[in-house]
């Protein structure tokens, strides 16, 4: 799969969950920028991280503001903000990226070669702007009506090629 | 006769909504019973009567294939039906659930809509709790 492939799939895998899910239609930016320059200095974000294996190993990880999470669990659960613990929203983050996650990989991975991992959940604190920049991979830019995310992908071993 | 279902999955939050979605469902359901993981899921089926299990695959301790796989070896559990709900949706993993005797796959992202249609087709009844099979057909015997 060459790399404009691979991210447009990933985008696509995006849209869909976040839309079906969350209730949160998205667009996805055509933007070089650096994660650091997209997301504001000033929010605290979280996020996922989740393995997978097979042909190629690696990573998908899912950045988000801190202050998203709580509507984005009251969409996915149907509950109100008000009722909502800190558990469910870490639960929320993983298993948005879960799903994103493996919906782009069952997108072209029609023989099952690739296995996903348990996502686990990424802190502020490991999310401050000087760390955002250990983020590694390739990554989509995503915005929301009032909010702007990022997904990434990366890739450590394997013969999952693209042109860069 | 009411359904009782068992949702397993490792995320609270999944295992939240898909009850939530079963409830509203206006099928006739008794208890709806919940399962961190596989092994924890036979610990309620040897506890518990269940006339439905739906399955994550990805789990920790034992994953929703293994699940299956030990049901069959169980004289009382083995005709229980057992739909997979999970984020794998290649044709391999699908085909893997089915030879090992999934009733059913459903993909994640999914609508209500998906989980309803599930339900009806497993469980035979319409939405207003009418059967359309014969009840010697099969299933669990109520």
């Amino acid at each position: 799969m060459d790399r404009e492939t691979m991210m447009k799939t990933m985008g696509e895998a995006t849209s869909n969950v976040l839309d079906t899910m969350f209730y949160q239609p998205v667009q996805i930016r055509d933007t070089n920028c650096s994660l650091q320059k997209w997301f504001s200095r000033k929010q605290l974000l979280v996020g996922a991280t989740l393995s997978f294996h097979g042909p190629s190993a690696g990573s998908f990880y899912l950045l988000l503001p801190a202050t998203m999470v709580t509507g984005i669990t009251s969409n996915f659960l149907g509950i109100e903000e008000e009722e909502i613990n800190e558990e469910q929203k870490k639960d929320t983050v993983k298993e948005s990226l879960n799903m994103i996650g493996g919906h782009m990989l069952s997108l072209f991975d029609k023989e099952g070669a690739f296995k996903l991992d348990i996502p686990e959940f990424i802190e502020e604190s490991d999310l401050t702007e000087d760390k955002l920049g250990d983020l590694k991979g390739d990554v989509i830019f995503i915005e929301t009506e009032e909010n702007r995310l990022a997904v990434g992908i990366q890739i450590e071993t394997g013969n999952w090629k693209f042109d860069t | 006769m009411a359904f009782n279902v068992l949702i397993v999955d490792d995320s609270s939050s999944m295992r939240a909504i898909v009850r939530k979605i079963i409830k509203a469902s206006g099928f006739n359901i008794g208890e709806l019973l919940e399962a961190a993981d596989g092994k924890e899921a036979i610990k309620v089926l040897m506890d518990e009567w269940v006339d439905l299990v739906l399955t994550d695959i990805n789990m920790p301790k034992m994953n929703g294939l293994e699940l299956i796989s030990e049901m069959k070896k169980d004289e009382m559990l083995k005709s229980i039906p057992v739909v997979m709900v999970t984020t794998e949706g290649s044709e391999k993993r699908i085909q893997e659930s089915m030879e090992l005797g999934a009733s059913g796959y459903i993909k994640k992202p999914f609508l209500p809509e998906d989980i309803k249609r599930t339900l009806s087709a497993i469980m035979g009844e319409d939405e207003d709790g009418q059967r359309d099979y014969d009840e010697d057909d099969g299933g669990s015997d109520f």
